[in-house]
């Protein structure tokens, strides 16, 4: 495992929670008259040559995302760090707040200047109350040591973030369900255009950012952008945190360069596959097409190469399975999942999530019938464009591909059932009996 | 047609005028359990008198008051507010949420609505110790289902269910954000896989396993009395300006006199029989933009370029003379550009055909 440069998680372990020390490490460097000399549209062009690109799992790159922002409409400009990390496999967010607080603070601070920004929210999920209570503590210390507030280093330029604490809804991962969150309102996705960028938090322009994107900047201005874009791939800069768990000996948050090996993050960084031989690796969180161990083998993790194979790069969160585990179990987890977390707005995704989820409970009952494979792949063509958000798909994605590549698992479940040739009896659909 | 829309103005008005309304005295009240959206009869609610006697306290309405200064309208505090109210009682009543759609200046069915969609709001009051076990892809992976089945044997309850004693409510959620870890659960508030310290500890590389439970659940039994409690909020944040101009989101983002760094950029000046000739690079964000001379220590206004021109001739110009160009968008004046000392063009160099 060869060396790399660490960017997010270079204060893991060395108590950067506390400012002092965290300035010790080279800490809040970045705020000094260097940053307040730029001019906006220099610290943009800047980031658009690191070539950054989101860190949530869309990839949309950074500095176009922050030149939509429009300066002169009137009102503020909003920053919205997304902390609401709930998709299946990621946990970097939980460690990055965890850990290096300040660094959060340092990146809020570049992208305020950025975009002109007056206040931020971070919106963090309520179960990470730790990770609340290590961001306020961290405030309180930049407020007392003037990095924050009001005249911040004798600019004249005022800057406030405050914790917005969310209360346990997945869909406000969503950019826009999160904006609705934080005003207040049930976390449903908006319909877009308009896009947040030019009227979200309160009609107001609103940029919406990933914990780690944010956490990257301080980096990026500190050396210079073309170093953080070598150690990319030619379309995506930088290194990547990953998340690596499920069947592997040591699970856990490693930073790599993009580009790297799907089989090196698995061997070298995660200690290799335990209990078992590798069945399939999920390369980007629950919602993304599996790949089976041949097509592992060859993949290497960035946005480009896993799109090419039908699958996507997302949060970068790893899930390892062995061969002792069946599909269909862990799609019922999902199916479990989904279906809970859809918000009820668009009836495809309300009634078709729960369709899916009552099916797979069957086959994994016992009581799968031939043809369910087949209805369950029906089922997820009619989910693509029909609702504003992507949660459906999220499901649909998953379902159609693991139906395709591990077809073996579902027929012997189904083969479980004795009665599995008869015609479905209509009743077992209905869904007054589940709800 | 006018006299209808009249007439739903006058409606809405008069809806709005019943909405606020002054405040009743407690007993006239109706019974929340018995208006206030669908109530599962089975949890009894305290009476308002008791519910706002908790709420209404000094350190309650100071922390109200904070968090309605961040946003810039009060319903932005709503969930905020919410959790105050789960910090208090455990869970949220009835009354509870009408209270916060009073405090955050909302309609109570809408806070109503907001209490019910999150599923972090308790609705029903639960044991002293929250167990929430993860059983998302990543945990049952390794192993999930059969460590929840070994806890509702050893609570003897199932999930979703409190036992007698009232000392754990046993849940099962999805994904915790703590894969690494899983299986994971949640004590209450707290992340772990262990204690150590007497302290529930998550750490690196360590996973819940049946024997990890066993001293986890003495480790409640032995804190019976005084349950370890988190701020719901995770703490006070001090020294915050509060949210820029709050209440209204078209309030200045500014302070009057912050000037930001010029928009403006490369600004060069070349000097040919015509006068001074002014170049510059920038995005057309600015809406007036003007170009000074120095003349001594002062500086004169020479011209105004047009927003979208891309070049400015000073026919006075010559070579050493200092330009500089400041830009204004809307109301707001940046600081000036770059100085540009005025350097002789270079004669067009003929290409040889």
């Amino acid at each position: 495992m060869a060396e790399c440069v660490k960017v997010c998680t270079q204060n893991f372990g060395k108590g950067a929670q506390d400012i002092e020390v965290y300035k010790k490490l080279g800490g809040y460097a970045n705020i000094s008259e260097r940053l307040f000399n730029m001019s906006q549209f220099e610290l943009i062009d800047y980031v658009q040559r690191s070539n950054l690109r989101g860190r949530g799992g869309a990839g949309f790159p950074t500095g176009m995302k922050w030149s939509f922002v429009p300066r002169n409409s009137g009102k503020p400009v909003y920053i919205v760090v997304n902390a609401d990390e709930g998709e299946g496999g990621t946990f970097k967010d939980h460690f990055l707040m965890l850990e290096d607080p300040h660094r959060l603070i340092e990146g809020l601070i570049i992208a305020a200047w950025a975009l002109g920004s007056r206040a931020a929210y971070i919106y963090c999920r309520g179960e990470f109350l730790p990770c609340i209570e290590s961001i306020n503590k961290a405030l309180n210390q930049a407020y007392a040591a003037g990095y924050l507030g009001e005249n911040i280093m004798g600019t004249k330029f005022c800057f406030d973030i405050f914790v917005h604490r969310g209360a346990g809804a997945y869909i406000c991962g969503e950019e826009t369900a999160l904006i609705n969150s934080l005003e207040g309102q049930k976390g449903q996705p908006r319909l877009k255009p308009p896009f947040p960028a030019v009227s979200g938090a309160w009609k107001s322009p609103t940029c919406v950012n990933n914990v780690e994107t944010i956490m990257a900047l301080p980096w990026i201005l500190q050396h210079d952008p073309s170093e953080y874009a070598k150690m990319g791939t030619p379309r995506a800069g930088g290194t990547k945190v990953f998340c690596i768990s499920g069947d592997v000996k040591n699970p856990g948050v490693y930073e790599a360069p993009l580009g790297t090996p799907m089989m090196t993050m698995i061997n070298e960084y995660a200690g290799g596959v335990v209990g078992g031989k590798l069945k399939a690796v999920l390369p980007g969180g629950s919602s993304c097409a599996p790949l089976t161990a041949e097509e592992a083998a060859v993949a290497t993790m960035d946005y480009e190469c896993l799109a090419s194979m039908k699958t996507m790069f997302g949060s970068g969160a790893m899930i390892v399975i062995n061969d002792t585990h069946n599909m269909v179990d862990l799609l019922n987890c999902l199916g479990n999942f989904y279906s809970h977390e859809s918000c009820g707005q668009c009836t495809p995704c309300r009634e078709g999530t729960g369709l899916l989820h009552r099916m797979l409970n069957l086959i994994v009952e016992g009581k799968g019938h031939d043809g369910d494979v087949e209805l369950m792949q029906s089922l997820c063509g009619g989910f693509g464009g029909v609702t504003i958000c992507p949660l459906s798909i999220s499901l649909g994605g998953p379902v159609s591909s693991y139906t395709a590549k591990f077809r073996a698992d579902f027929d012997e479940y189904i083969a479980k059932n004795p009665d599995h040739a008869k015609p479905r009896v209509q009743e077992t659909y209905r869904p007054g009996i589940f709800w | 047609m006018r006299e209808h829309i009249q007439g739903a103005v006058q409606f809405v008005s008069n809806n709005r005028l019943k909405f606020d309304r002054p405040a009743q005295p407690i007993e006239a009240l109706p019974d929340p359990g018995q208006t206030f959206g669908y109530v599962n009869k089975e949890v009894p609610q305290p009476s308002p008198k008791e519910v706002l006697a908790k709420l209404e306290t000094p350190e309650i309405k100071e922390r109200c008051a904070d968090l309605l200064s961040r946003y810039p309208v009060g319903q932005g505090a709503l969930l905020e507010v919410l959790w105050l109210v789960q910090g208090v009682f455990g869970w949220v009543p009835r009354e509870g949420i009408r209270w916060a759609a009073k405090v955050c200046g909302c309609a109570p069915a809408h806070a109503l609505g907001v209490a019910t969609f999150y599923t972090m709001y308790n609705h029903a009051p639960k044991g002293k110790f929250l167990l929430q076990f993860c059983r998302n892809i990543s945990c049952t992976i390794k192993g999930a289902p059969a460590l929840i089945a070994h806890v509702e044997k050893s609570l003897n309850i199932k999930t979703g269910e409190t036992t007698p004693d009232g000392l754990f409510t046993l849940l099962q959620v999805e994904c915790l954000g703590s894969c690494g870890n899983g299986p994971m659960m949640l004590v209450n508030d707290d992340f772990a896989t262990d204690v150590e310290n007497d302290q529930l500890v998550m750490k690196p590389g360590t996973t819940l396993t049946e024997e990890s439970i066993a001293r986890i659940l003495k480790w409640c039994y032995a804190h019976e009395d005084n349950v370890p409690k988190h701020d719901v909020l995770g703490g006070i944040v001090k020294g915050h300006g509060g949210h820029p101009g709050a209440p209204g989101a078209t309030a200045k983002p500014q302070v009057a006199d912050y000037a930001p760094p010029s928009p403006v950029l490369n600004v060069k000046a070349e000097a040919d029989e015509n006068g001074a000739t002014l170049t510059w690079k920038g995005a057309p964000e600015f809406t007036k933009i003007v170009v000074e001379k120095k003349n001594g220590s002062k500086w004169d206004v020479v011209g105004e370029p047009g927003v979208k021109d891309k070049a400015f001739v000073d026919a006075a110009g010559k070579v050493g003379d200092v330009y500089r160009m400041i830009a204004t968008s809307g109301e707001r004046t940046a600081k000036p550009s770059n100085e540009a000392v005025t350097t002789q063009k270079p004669a067009p160099v003929e290409e040889a055909k």
